[in-house]
């Protein structure tokens, strides 16, 4: 496990994350702050923080760790009751619209009028803020949640082989797809696609964007009207699906986020495109054969166009159905968890933060190399289905996707599909939207 | 005859004793992985390094309270199990052998099938309302009587066919010896379906065991039970099989335990209806 | 002659041994299920934070029947599993209580402990451990299958195989059901009657085909029907082995219900497809009833 490795200046931080905690401080009153929250690899590093915060506060957190399978049950049944089980709830991006736009969340800036999204925090495409007129991540809108776990997709390569074969970093599709072909062979696989029905959306959504094509015309200001099946699209998901086939990989629709993960750490893999909350997992030598030799890089974008990656993380919001003192102890934690402070000792315990200035701190540390590449894709982040209906669309468009990468249908005709079937899906939920054409 | 019957079975002993490799081979496989590191599990090593850091992790860490689920899972398992199988006998004996009217036994049977065969899935945002109304979420309470209503319809059908196998003669001539009811109940229908309430009290212990879907709504963090703790090691990203194979074989021993020891209740019972 | 004490005993017997049974399933079975009924006929919205219900008839329905076809075809799907499972399930839970039926003490307490297993470790450890043991590349069963001389075998990922595996798996798990209550129902024969027919039948098959397996069969029925409402509610061993894929090759009907009512929150379509299931179970129970009631009077006028 990432453990505690910087202690350089350690103490230092912790005095001043306390005076940080005071200048912050509220209403003194002591709160037992119920939080949800998953477990997972970085819930080490959490509870650390939790640890912390419990010592330069009066207020305690009580934690209800709960199966990642489990959490969108729980948070349902305890926002929709008239009484909370949770003052604060950890959200993941999956399924956010659904609560945003619910109703259930109170705005941070009703408990704390003028409270803004402080500088320097990532906002993962906005996701901070909804507005229920667009329905619609309007940045602009309520601010309904900080998040507490920056979850983005970054290109990991295995340095080692990258050194071997005098590769460098590929900027382009082109040159991964190079890059893929010069590191296969018989015993690795050039690259791994995560095409199992239940992530593909998420892997292909970054080679769609930085591809210039996009699922919908305009979703900052609430116009969803289809556009996934225009040339852009149709290149970026035929470029998907040559780096499969290149890859060496014999069924990349059967291969999930586990099984991905499980080839980079085996050593069987030599390139893929991951979620960074691995890092610390492959990076663990109990964990991996090939820790201390994995990079991280941005994902590559088609040449002259902006680069893009997905992002997955976790938002922490406050509901409305507790009491106001509950809320208020809620917030005092959110606003402790993403100061520059918290957030140093975050990252040292093995967290993945919610920051972007942080590279500077652990400079010259190894063990910390991710950062730059972390920043560099949290900040051209975005949310693939930034809607209300985003798991219906997800499974609609998913199922097509995957049967076009088994090679069941063409790209062509799997894009055409997968267009038609969201706009009916929206079209039936009530959203006023052009129909796509046709490729 | 005693030679017949063993030539006879040959066949018979070796589906069994297949079967029975079959399971002891993936069982043998999960104890040793969880004693092994996530990345030997996932390279499929047979030899490797033997650690403990999956059990230490279950059983001492900050974020785990195993030991308190498996108690609570016990707890449920166990007393919603008596509960479903005195429920369940006294009913079946009135539905086979004490003439209920028609539209009684039609209307019992026939919802408990309904309500079997609908998904557990969608009920459980109901229940979750009805005890959270009643200032019972997170209880024990909530728990066990969700986990009897859940096994009753299995467990009434099941005591229904084995009380019908019971012979109605031996009933009768309770009945024109002058006892009531309850005695005949008491004095010859139970001793005799012991092997049948062992049997369905085994699968309706289990099904509350393994219980995944009512414990998850309906259980706090103080009662949260070993297979929703178990859960948590499938997480978002990846499966940590060390540690779940830990988790498993520490719930498993309790249960095992807890179905032998009513095993030896089937002999005792048998053992009494054989002498009849 | 019965007392008049006796009489309101007994009447008293009579509707206290159905009340616990009735009451329960009427205060925590009748709002659920009508709710479910209710929740099909509509369709729910949450807005600043409260729901709101819209009477929508039987466009769920309609739905289910014009727009869902991986639900069709995860009924298909759910049909080959339920019959296929069951029927290995069966045949070797029988076989393997008939052989532990004739053993006693150690071994037989062996036997017994060992097969009980599966069904004590908790479905999604299942779920887990086999989606590890059946891997393309990293699996046991490949490992296994390699070190013989077989080429690999792709389990989960080939969609024309996927079925089998995931049928497979829950025969692993599920056949110890059968087992402990066919063991149990062999148990309680009546040994009167095989010694009784000791000089008419002479073979083992004779005795099993005519005397032990007419005498069984309320408990193999009980034990078939339980096992095929159970197969059709198969869930835990799919989410994880295959989350119903690759492709819809291992979709099956409570998958489809899990993803709508639960992970789309399309509570209304969810509880259409719930109560059109229950629907076509029903009938096939009952046309399934019939035609053994009529089998029975045939025979018996023969």
């Amino acid at each position: 496990m990432l453990g505690f490795h910087h202690r350089k200046g350690r103490w230092t931080r912790r005095l001043l994350a306390g005076a940080a905690a005071l200048a912050l401080a509220g209403p003194a009153s002591a709160e037992e702050i119920r939080l949800l929250i998953s477990q997972s690899p970085w819930l080490d590093a959490f509870i650390a923080m939790v640890d912390e915060y419990e010592d330069q506060s009066d207020n305690t957190i009580a934690l209800d760790v709960t199966p990642f399978g489990g959490m969108v049950e729980k948070t349902r049944n305890s926002l929709r009751a008239d009484s909370g089980s949770y003052d604060l709830l950890a959200l993941n991006s999956a399924a956010l619209a659904e609560f945003y736009a619910g109703g259930f969340l109170q705005p941070l800036d009703a408990i704390e009028p003028g409270l803004t999204v402080p500088e320097n925090v990532l906002t993962f495409g906005d996701s901070t803020h909804w507005s229920a007129e667009k329905k619609a991540f309007d940045p602009a809108g309520q601010l309904l949640g900080l998040p507490i776990n920056g979850n983005v997709q970054v290109l990991y390569y295995r340095k080692d082989l990258y050194e071997a074969k005098g590769l460098k970093a590929p900027e382009t599709w082109e040159e991964l797809e190079a890059n893929t072909k010069a590191l296969k062979d018989d015993k690795t696989y050039g690259f791994v696609t995560r095409g199992a029905k239940d992530s593909i959306l998420y892997n292909f959504t970054p080679y769609l964007f930085s591809n210039g094509g996009a699922f919908f015309k305009d979703p900052a200001n609430g116009d969803y009207s289809v556009v996934l099946n225009n040339a852009q699209g149709l290149e970026a998901l035929e470029t998907y699906m040559r780096l499969a086939k290149e890859s060496g990989v014999e069924n990349p629709g059967a291969v999930a986020q586990a099984e991905l993960i499980q080839l980079l750490a085996t050593g069987r893999a030599a390139q893929a495109i991951g979620v960074i909350a691995a890092y610390a997992s492959l990076n663990d030598p109990s964990n991996s054969i090939v820790a201390g030799k994995i990079g991280t890089a941005l994902i590559p974008a088609k040449a002259g166009e902006s680069h893009s990656s997905a992002a997955g993380h976790w938002m922490a919001s406050i509901p409305r159905n507790v009491p106001a003192e509950k809320q208020a102890a809620a917030l005092h934690f959110l606003k402790w968890f993403v100061t520059r402070d918290a957030q140093i000792d975050y990252v040292a315990a093995g967290g993945v933060p919610v920051r972007s200035d942080l590279a500077d701190a652990f400079e010259g540390d190894e063990t910390f190399d991710f950062l730059p590449a972390f920043s560099a894709n949290a900040a051209v982040s975005q949310m693939n289905m930034p809607l209300v209906e985003g798991i219906e669309l997800k499974d609609v468009i998913s199922l097509e996707l995957n049967r076009a990468l088994i090679g069941e249908i063409s790209a062509k005709d799997a894009l055409n599909s997968a267009a038609q079937k969201a706009n009916d899906v929206l079209v039936k939920a009530g959203y006023t939207v052009t129909p796509p054409g046709q490729l | 005859m005693r030679h017949a019957m063993k030539k006879r079975f040959h066949p018979g002993n070796l589906v069994a004793w297949g079967y029975a490799l079959l399971i002891l081979g993936p069982m043998v496989w999960i104890l040793s992985n969880s004693f092994k590191r996530q990345i030997d599990i996932l390279m499929g090593t047979s030899f490797a390094p033997m650690t403990l850091v999956n059990y230490k992790q279950l059983l001492f860490s900050r974020q785990s309270d195993f030991l308190e689920n498996l108690a609570n899972s016990g707890i449920v398992a166990v007393i919603s199990t008596v509960i479903v199988l005195a429920i369940a006998t006294l009913a079946a004996f009135t539905i086979v052998r004490l003439q209920p009217p028609k539209w009684a036994v039609w209307l019992l049977l026939g919802w408990a099938l309904v309500f079997h065969m609908l998904p557990t899935l969608t009920f459980v945002g109901s229940w979750y309302v009805m005890y959270s109304n009643a200032g019972l979420h997170g209880t024990y309470t909530a728990l066990i009587l969700t986990q009897v209503v859940h096994n009753l319809p299995t467990t009434l059908f099941l005591m229904v066919g084995f009380i019908m196998a019971i012979p109605n003669e031996l009933v009768q001539a309770a009945r024109l010896d002058g006892c009531s009811y309850g005695q005949v109940f008491a004095r010859i229908v139970l001793p005799l379906s012991f092997g049948g309430m062992a049997a369905a009290g085994a699968l309706a212990f289990i099904s509350a065991w393994s219980d995944f879907a009512i414990a998850l709504n309906l259980s706090s963090r103080h009662t949260m039970t070993a297979p929703v703790a178990i859960a948590t090691f499938a997480q978002e990203h990846e499966v940590r099989y060390g540690a779940m194979a830990a988790a498993s074989v520490v719930s498993m021993i309790p249960a095992l335990v807890l179905i032998l020891f009513g095993q030896r209740y089937v002999i005792r019972g048998l053992m009494a209806g054989a002498v009849k | 002659m019965q007392t008049t004490s006796t009489g309101r005993r007994n009447a008293v017997w009579r509707i206290g041994s159905l009340l616990p049974a009735a009451l329960l399933l009427v205060v925590l079975s009748i709002y659920p299920v009508f709710n479910l009924i209710g929740l099909s006929l509509s369709e729910v919205h949450w807005a600043d934070g409260q729901s709101a219900s819209t009477f929508v008839g039987l466009d769920n329905y309609r739905t289910v029947f014009a727009d869902q076809p991986v639900y069709w075809a995860g009924v298909r799907n759910t049909i080959v599993f339920a019959v296929l499972a069951v029927t290995f399930q069966m045949l070797l839970g029988f076989c393997m209580a008939l052989s532990v039926q004739n053993l006693k003490g150690v071994p037989r307490a062996i036997l017994t402990a060992i097969f009980l297993l599966p069904i004590v470790i908790p479905p999604i450890v299942i779920g887990a451990m086999w989606r590890l043991l059946l891997g393309r590349d990293f699996g046991m069963v490949n490992a296994l299958l390699q070190a013989v001389g077989l080429p690999a075998v792709d389990f989960l990922g080939n969609p024309n195989i996927a079925l089998f595996s995931v049928i497979g798996v829950d025969v692993w798990h599920w056949t110890p059901f059968v087992f402990l209550l066919l063991l149990t129902g062999l148990e309680s024969l009546d040994q009167e009657v095989f010694d009784a027919a000791r000089f008419d039948v002479t073979s083992g098959w004779q005795r099993l085909r005519y005397i032990t397996l007419p005498l069984m069969l309320p408990t193999i029925i009980i034990t078939l029907g339980l096992r095929l409402i159970l197969s059709f509610k198969v869930f835990d061993e799919i989410y994880l082995l295959t989350g119903g894929g690759p492709g819809t090759s291992t979709e099956v009907i409570n998958f489809s219900i899990y993803r709508t009512f639960f992970a789309q929150d399309n509570t209304g379509l969810g509880a259409a497809m719930s109560v059109l299931t229950l629907g076509a179970v029903a009938v096939l129970i009952v046309v399934v009833n019939g035609l053994v009631r009529l089998r029975r009077r045939r025979e018996a006028k023969a």
